[in-house]
């Protein structure tokens, strides 16, 4: 038993992880309907960046922390008014393109600056854990897990009750009927990307001390987030962190109990489950079943 | 039709484009004019093998030192690789232009188990030496009879996995081992080393052994729970670094505290546990493991003559490479052996007589001519059927932040034979 | 005279085929051999992508399923390596039928994730039974050799055997394309309801799709297999299946010819534009070619300008272009043409 809730706890903060870097993916989901498949290097990138405050600019944590989110959110605008704005017109097909040469290019740049050692990269929480009967709780694995609920809950207040919220939400659901309403969508484009940039960079932040920094730290990261945001529908947060949630338990659970499922096969296996749950729910846990129309 | 026409006529184009240079006319020997060598190899420059980087750099460091110094025989050595991003889709292709379109003289140091595979039969196939290939897999050394024109270099990890055995029979005759390792050539090497080490009557010392899967990648967390769970008391780990630093720091999160770790060399450098350190693992103070090279990190090997000429070479020829990074250190000491092999291969240069120079190396103490980037004392040697260049090793342990070294050599292959 | 256009255009490229090997080094041949193949893989995964306008982010374990066909049969069976293409090809075929069943309820972006699970889990079947795959060790095939006792170059050998088998696939994804059938596909692409609407069975039409593309990478894997002459999961990696996708892009989607110009992009830009670029660069700027990274960042930049240049790939280009041309000397010539076509 005490073994169960030890890969419980193992899972959620796996899951946690996942979730945050799926929140970001959603969040450019949501305004755009494109896949941002060089989230997961944007988010690298820009943990490089606070690494190099800390380490060769004399930053606190905290400080670098939210220095590099205010330039990841600038970075995330100007990306895609000066690079993926060109291709508004282009095919959905040409867009996903485009992300990819951005994955190619951020992970490539990451490894000429900085060189792909691997480096340290300091938690703002204690290294220590507790112990509750025999189960131990890493204060590290906890702190993430605060931070992305925390997350969660400001976007869903952001896309509840705000204007901008509001109006990004309707820019994607209807770009047309919200552009006869006065609504800037292709700024609100803009604006999802510079949101979605600095929720990927507090994704890496976090991910940072247990993967450790490396240019391909977070490939298989956006693996894992990609299928969670796609089991909690795409369109929700909340969906996105209990995707991710449930992929990190579910890995753990397979690791741990199924013995036929080694290692090798863990994901595999996990990603058969996910897309048999997909065929009995094709809009995800928490999308929305749209009803199409010629 | 016309349509039709101009697409394919520009295909055309583009395909007549791509011919550039046809290469020069092969020489009596390939590679070798009256004053350059050329030398070419494989390495990761990209993906996630990109760590290993600073190898092919550190050979090309030692080289410009060697042309600059005049060279070997009067001929300036050419050193040229390229990435392959440790596909070997990538190698094969790669090693298909050096050998046929740039006319190589030798493949020196190529990256990588795998890719170095993928070649293996080839090369040797058209007689062109692959030497010194940057992997310890124990078959490039073993497979010397069926594979003339392929030799490794470092102390192969068979060798290495048995030195750790015959560590734990002599001083931890209780353990009970829990072994982590990597679901490849790689672990299987170091676990079929490690049980060789141990012999008959102690294999059961290993109570637990949890492979993990380096493409899966999320840290080896169920496989380290596990291990705490079999009552292991000695954790033994034979994984690539960022593995090997999440095992530690796991650990640590599970509050597991093993009295001995043994860590493989390609992991146990102070860069690599001193982050697993700072990230909070308690149970790194004590490691132990082998090396055979000088240590740039540790200021111990300051004061020997090649850890100075290694400075001065970095800082004149790499100057942006990081010199205390031991992999930089590893490509200078591979280079001078390649050098040397080179020397003794004679002035009438013919790939032949390298294999030949290659097949009978002896760069030891007694002869005052080893490699001085090495551990002293630690020779490079082969000679009729023993074909593993280095043997000697020196078990070393963790302790205030550096590897230090514990007694004297060992020679991993002397005893297992 | 548009009757011909085709027919014509087809020939022209078998002439600029068999006349490349003489004008270019071995190596080069033998490069142009793998363009040869991955001829084959784009045609086959342009008609799921461009065709059908199913997205697949796993066509690389298609060709990987096809390389391993031939590899076990070569290796551990004796088998003839020629002998093993067709089958290697039906291997993946049956494989992707079996993949597109289920596959055709999802579509956009739940497709992608369903299609990006097939390379990861093949990575993971073939470490998991080593003693049939070969493991992360992998099995080397025997070295390229001419045979039927014509004594040549391995690298031209092969370059024969890839397109001639390529140059027999193109033709016959145009027949797929053209037909009823082809009409079917494109129905599915632009409306599935429209489609469903006029009788079109679009999860037969689209499994079907996956099916054929499937057995075109296969084809194409077998081939592969052949020339590199060794397998290991390293080998089909998922940035194989995402470089299949970019030379469908930058070729066009849609067209086939178009999937000449993806085919030198895929083959090329790693391996000898990539470091040529580089190369230039660096005389000017002294920058360090062998700087960790700096060959993705080439990669990077090119395709995101290939794609600014000609969002609709080079077929769209060379449209655009003719396009210009024609309106240029419009009252000559007014023949209309299907331009998915071209």
């Amino acid at each position: 038993m005490q073994q169960f809730f030890q890969q419980l706890v193992s899972g959620l903060a796996d899951g946690a992880i996942f979730g945050s870097l799926a929140l970001a993916l959603v969040l450019i989901y949501k305004a755009t309907e494109v896949i941002n498949f060089a989230q997961g290097e944007m988010a690298m990138f820009t943990t490089y960046i606070s690494w190099s405050l800390i380490t060769h600019h004399g930053f606190s944590f905290w400080e670098a922390f939210f220095a590099t989110l205010l330039i990841a959110f600038v970075g995330g605008v100007l990306l895609q008014r000066t690079l993926i704005r060109p291709l508004e017109r282009a095919s959905v097909l040409t867009t996903v393109m485009a992300t990819i040469a951005l994955l190619v290019i951020f992970n490539g740049l990451a490894a000429w600056i900085w060189s792909p050692q691997l480096q340290f990269f300091p938690s703002p929480f204690p290294t220590t854990s507790w112990v509750i009967g025999g189960v131990h709780i890493s204060k590290q694995d906890l702190g993430t897990f605060g931070v992305t609920i925390g997350c969660v809950f400001v976007l869903w207040l952001f896309f509840r009750f705000t204007k901008l919220g509001l109006a990004m939400r309707a820019g994607a659901l209807n770009p047309a009927a919200a552009r006869l309403l006065g609504v800037r969508t292709s700024w609100l484009l803009a604006l999802g990307w510079g949101f979605a940039a600095a929720l990927g960079a507090v994704s890496g932040m976090m991910v940072a001390p247990t993967v450790f920094l490396t240019p391909n730290m977070m490939q298989a990261v956006l693996i894992y987030a990609f299928a969670a945001a796609v089991l909690g529908g795409l369109e929700s947060p909340i969906g996105a962190v209990v995707g991710g949630l449930a992929l990190g338990v579910m890995l753990n659970m397979l690791g741990t109990y199924v013995h036929p499922v080694t290692s090798e096969l863990r994901l595999p296996v996990a990603l058969g489950v996910l897309l048999v749950v997909l065929l009995i729910k094709p809009a995800g846990l928490f999308g929305r079943v749209v009803v199409r129309r010629v | 039709m016309r349509k039709t026409f101009l697409l394919v006529a520009a295909a055309i184009a583009v395909s007549a484009a791509i011919v550039v240079t046809a290469g020069a006319a092969p020489s009596a020997t390939p590679g070798v004019t009256a004053k350059t060598i050329l030398l070419e190899g494989t390495f990761p420059l990209s993906g996630p093998a990109s760590g290993y980087a600073p190898i092919p750099a550190g050979m090309g460091a030692y080289f410009s030192y060697v042309n600059a110094q005049g060279g070997v025989n009067g001929r300036k050595i050419t050193w040229h690789f390229e990435d392959d991003g440790y596909n070997p889709a990538n190698t094969v292709q790669l090693t298909h232009k050096f050998v046929e379109q740039d006319h190589a003289f030798a493949l020196v140091g190529g990256l990588g188990t795998e890719p170095q595979t993928a070649v293996r039969q080839y090369l040797n196939d058209n007689k062109v030496p692959q030497l010194f290939v940057s992997t310890g897999a124990t078959t490039f050394d073993r497979d010397f009879a069926t594979y003339p024109w392929t030799l490794g270099w470092q102390p192969d990890y068979e060798a290495e996995g048995s030195i750790y055995g015959k560590y734990v029979v002599k001083n931890l005759a209780s353990a009970k081992l829990g072994v982590l390792y990597q679901n490849d050539d790689y672990g299987n090497d170091y676990l079929r080393g490690l049980k060789a080490g141990l012999g008959a009557a102690h294999q059961s010392m290993i109570i637990s052994a949890q492979a993990y899967d380096l493409s899966a990648t999320t840290p080896p967390s169920v496989q380290v729970a596990k291990l705490k769970a079999s009552g292991a008391d000695t954790f033994v780990i034979f994984a690539t670094p960022t593995p090997t630093i999440q095992a530690y720091v796991i650990a640590t999160k599970l509050g597991w505290k093993p009295a001995h770790v043994i860590t493989n060399s390609v992991s146990a450098t102070d860069p690599f546990l001193t982050i697993a350190e700072k990230s909070g693992s308690d149970i790194v103070e004590g490691s132990i493991s082998i090396n055979y090279l000088l240590d740039p990190s540790n200021p111990v090997y300051n004061k020997q003559p090649g850890m100075k000429l290694y400075r001065q070479i970095m800082a004149k020829y790499d100057p942006k490479g990081n010199a205390n990074d031991p992999l930089n250190l590893y490509g200078v000491a591979k280079a001078w052996t390649t050098v040397q092999v080179l020397k003794a291969a004679g002035k009438n240069l013919t790939r032949a007589g390298l294999m030949k120079a290659a097949r009978s190396m002896a760069y030891t103490k007694g002869k005052k001519n080893a490699n001085p980037f090495s551990l002293p004392g630690v020779s490079v040697f082969t000679k009729g059927n023993f074909q593993y260049p280095i043997s000697q090793v020196t078990v070393i342990q963790y302790a205030n932040h550096v590897f230090q070294p514990l007694g004297s050599l060992i020679n991993g292959r002397g005893a297992l034979r | 005279m548009s009757r011909f256009r085709i027919p014509v255009g087809f020939a022209v490229l078998a002439c600029a085929v068999a006349v490349a090997p003489f004008l270019v080094s071995n190596y080069h041949t033998y490069q142009l051999a793998f363009v040869g193949l991955y001829l084959v893989a784009l045609v086959g995964l342009d008609i799921l992508t461009g065709f059908t306008g199913q997205i697949s982010l796993g066509h690389g374990a298609f060709m990987g399923i096809g390389a391993y066909t031939t590899t076990i049969l070569v290796v551990d069976h004796g088998w003839r390596d020629l002998w093993t293409i067709p089958l290697a090809g039906v291997v993946a075929g049956v494989i992707g039928l079996a993949f597109g069943l289920p596959a055709t309820r999802f579509a956009g972006p739940y497709l992608a994730l369903a299609t990006f699970a097939i390379p990861l889990s093949f990575i993971g079947i073939v470490k998991r039974f080593p003693s049939f795959t070969g493991g992360n060790v992998g099995k080397n095939l025997p070295q390229l050799h001419s045979e039927f006792g014509w004594h040549v170059n391995p690298s031209i050998w092969f370059y024969v055997v890839c397109w001639v088998v390529a140059l027999v696939m193109f033709p016959v994804a145009y027949l797929i394309v053209r037909g009823r059938f082809g009409r079917a596909l494109r129905a599915v692409r632009d409306s599935e309801i429209a489609a469903t609407a006029n009788g079109v069975s679009t999860a037969a039409v689209k499994t079907a799709a996956f099916g054929i593309s499937a057995f075109y990478c296969g084809i194409a894997g077998s081939l592969y297999a052949i020339g590199i002459t060794y397998v290991n999961p390293d080998t089909f990696p998922i940035d194989l299946s995402i470089l299949l996708l970019v030379g469908i892009v930058l070729g066009g989607a849609g067209s086939l010819y178009g999937m000449v110009f993806g085919a030198l992009f895929v083959e090329f830009i790693r391996i000898s534009w990539g470091p040529g670029i580089l190369d230039l660069v660096s005389k000017a700027h002294h920058l360090d070619t062998h700087a960790p990274g700096s060959g993705l960042v080439v990669y990077g930049v090119v395709l995101l300008l290939v794609l600014y240049i000609a969002p609709a790939g080079a077929a769209g280009l060379v449209r655009q272009l003719l396009a210009i041309v024609s309106r240029l000397r419009s009252k000559k010539d007014t023949s209309l043409s299907d331009p998915s076509l071209v």
